[in-house]
């Protein structure tokens, strides 16, 4: 199937003045020709499909917005090409915005003195909705939220939650192929999150619509995106699906063990003592792996690569020598093997 | 892909004025809905707004107390220029005052939420806030006119009225060129409030004929900061039929180039702002 949107090498630069330093320099720099060009996007590529959710994420400054700015029209790359539906975004914005839904969170696009329903029908004139579509989206919408306690509040008086809701409704209610979503989830409660996920995820289900998410929240990743793009520093760095990350580290496991009846009563001495302890051992056992030793929560934390040795393997080798009261494994979450990404920030194929 | 053809066929059925018309007055009819809401909130600041312009006539009428004329122009005379300039600057203030809100919506990054809407930047811009309040500009204005005409004794024929209303059309089109200008400087420098306050110090030269300023000053209010066009030009056409200037007959087309200019710089700052923003 032909993709819903293609980014072709799309690099964009911006030019940057170099500024100089104090007063003087700040005069200096009014009269100065001494730019510098900022490479935001390098050469970045890829193909979205209809109704996928792509996760888009990277740390702050990483190019992140620019390249969203591209993909929405509003920006043109210094060199590549971008076409979203057919219709390329920065030379036909307007005709591009037809096909697209955006939220911003915490930037509400909806009028700020109007209740959200009268938004929503100057919207269905904006984006000439029919009637009939119009209807059943709200009906499907009403399926959906509790559309009565916010559709006749002004959007000024909303909670953040609620100005989310509406700004996502709204985006998908002229049925755009694509949506963006820019961190929409920023500033909410839990329980809210959990209720702005289950509606992105239950609209792209039910219409299709290719979500195309960024987030600083991995919970909005581990809920929503079956597939996920890293940018940092201008460069792609990682674009596959979920599974396939954690399958990066997902060698991992974190063993946890407790080696006293009552862990809370440790002090700190003989806590690090048992970890030097644990470390030496593992370290005769396997002299050519290194396996992080730490303490958490007043328990010995063991980080094994199961590619190198089994977790059970390292289980009865301390189990030999101690006695184990308590363990647990865990997974590395989808958190931690983005830190992990960030900080590295070497590129994964 | 399906989808695509759809939507580029309404989009192209979409483009017409009829459309745009339609969006403006049902996203104006919402405005003033809610602004009404707060009635003494929106009173009050008519009340002011009524004050501030006759508190202005009255210093004008203190000063013709003692000056007969400037440069042959009495003071109906003058008034009615007063009167012509609230007139011309009633749809500015009405249609086109989010303007004055641009600098900090540039400043706090929020302009970009303007930019995904499939309509023209420029007017969904402005048609987010109608104000409603410049119906007091032009209540004032048609009083000062009506009264001066009276006074002045000019003839009322069909001819000056169509001369009159033309020249409102087209005089209002300067000042709101003037507004966009201004405004669309803070896409291009950081600080960018002395701008504004400049073009409305500009439009208070507005009301006074331009002939009492020196040859530079002449020069540039006529053909750089046009606002000779906003009061004087067109209503020498009424005030004094017989000694009509020749620019005067160019008002039209100094409205709608200044206006194009002004609208052109405005939507090439708001996307080349969006470069740098964030």
């Amino acid at each position: 199937m032909e993709p819903i949107i293609q980014v072709n090498n799309v690099t964009k630069e911006f030019k940057v003045l170099n500024r100089s330093e104090g007063l003087k320099g700040s005069i200096k720099d009014l009269f100065s020709h001494d730019y510098k060009i900022v490479r935001a996007v390098d050469n970045v590529s890829m193909d979205i499909g209809q109704g996928e959710i792509v996760g888009y994420l990277g740390p702050n400054g990483a190019g992140k917005s620019t390249t969203i700015k591209m993909m929405t029209g509003v920006l043109k790359p210094t060199s590549g090409s971008i076409i979203c539906n057919g219709v390329v975004p920065y030379d036909k914005r307007t005709l591009n915005a037809q096909n697209i839904g955006v939220v911003f969170g915490q930037r509400s696009q909806l009028w700020w003195a109007l209740p959200a329903i009268e938004s929503f029908n100057i919207l269905k004139d904006i984006y000439l909705v029919e009637d009939k579509d119009y209807k059943d989206m709200l009906e499907l919408y009403s399926t959906l939220v509790d559309m009565d306690s916010i559709m006749h509040k002004p959007v000024r008086q909303m909670s953040l939650g609620q100005r989310t809701l509406c700004d996502i409704l709204a985006s998908f209610l002229h049925n755009p192929p694509v949506v963006f979503l820019d961190e929409p989830t920023i500033g909410l409660d839990v329980a809210m999150k959990a209720k702005i996920r289950e509606l992105v995820k239950m609209l792209n289900k039910e219409k299709n619509t290719t979500v195309i998410l960024t987030t600083h929240d991995m919970g909005d990743v581990d809920a929503l995106c079956e597939r996920i793009v890293i940018i940092d520093k201008g460069k792609k760095i990682y674009d596959n699906d979920i599974e396939h990350l954690t399958g990066l580290f997902g060698a991992y496991r974190t063993l946890s063990v407790s080696l006293s009846k009552n862990k809370e009563i440790l002090t700190k001495e003989e806590l690090e003592q048992m970890e030097t302890s644990v470390s030496n051992l593992l370290r005769e056992q396997w002299p050519d792996v290194d396996m992080p030793v730490s303490i958490e929560d007043n328990e010995i934390q063991i980080l094994v690569n199961e590619a190198f040795t089994g977790v059970v393997k390292v289980i009865n080798a301390v189990q030999d020598k101690y006695k184990v009261y308590d363990m647990h494994i865990t997974e590395i979450s989808t958190e931690s093997v983005i830190r992990k990404i960030y900080d590295g920030s070497k590129i994964v194929k | 892909m399906e989808t695509s053809d759809m939507s580029m066929k309404t989009a192209s059925k979409r483009r017409g004025l009829r459309y745009y018309f339609n969006i403006y007055f049902r996203i104006i009819a919402q405005d003033i809905k809610s602004k009404l809401s707060y009635r003494s909130d929106f009173i009050i600041s008519l009340i002011g707004m009524i004050l501030t312009d006759a508190v202005e006539i009255l210093s004008f009428w203190l000063v013709f107390q003692n000056f007969p004329s400037v440069k042959g122009w009495n003071f109906y005379e003058m008034l009615f220029l007063y009167g012509f300039t609230l007139v011309a600057s009633t749809p500015a203030q009405c249609m086109f005052d989010n303007n004055w809100n641009l600098r900090l919506v540039v400043y706090s990054g929020d302009f970009i939420k303007y930019c995904f809407r499939p309509v023209n930047l420029f007017f969904y811009f402005m048609s987010e806030i109608f104000d409603i309040k410049g119906v007091g500009k032009l209540f004032v204005g048609l009083s000062c006119i009506v009264y001066s005409w009276n006074k002045l004794a000019l003839p009322v024929n069909f001819k000056s009225l169509v001369l009159l209303i033309f020249g409102f059309v087209f005089a209002s089109l300067i000042v709101i060129a003037i507004l966009n200008l201004a405004s669309s400087a803070c896409f291009f420098i950081m600080n960018s409030f002395f701008v504004l306050s400049l073009s409305n110090t500009l439009r208070g030269y507005a009301r006074y004929p331009i002939t009492i300023f020196s040859g530079a000053l002449k020069f540039v209010f006529t053909f750089i900061a046009p606002i000779a066009f906003m009061a004087y030009y067109p209503s020498m056409a009424v005030l004094r039929p017989d000694n009509v200037p020749v620019l005067t007959w160019f008002t039209p087309v100094f409205g709608i180039v200044f206006f194009y200019i002004s609208y052109k710089v405005w939507m090439k700052g708001a996307l080349s702002y969006n470069g740098t923003g964030n």
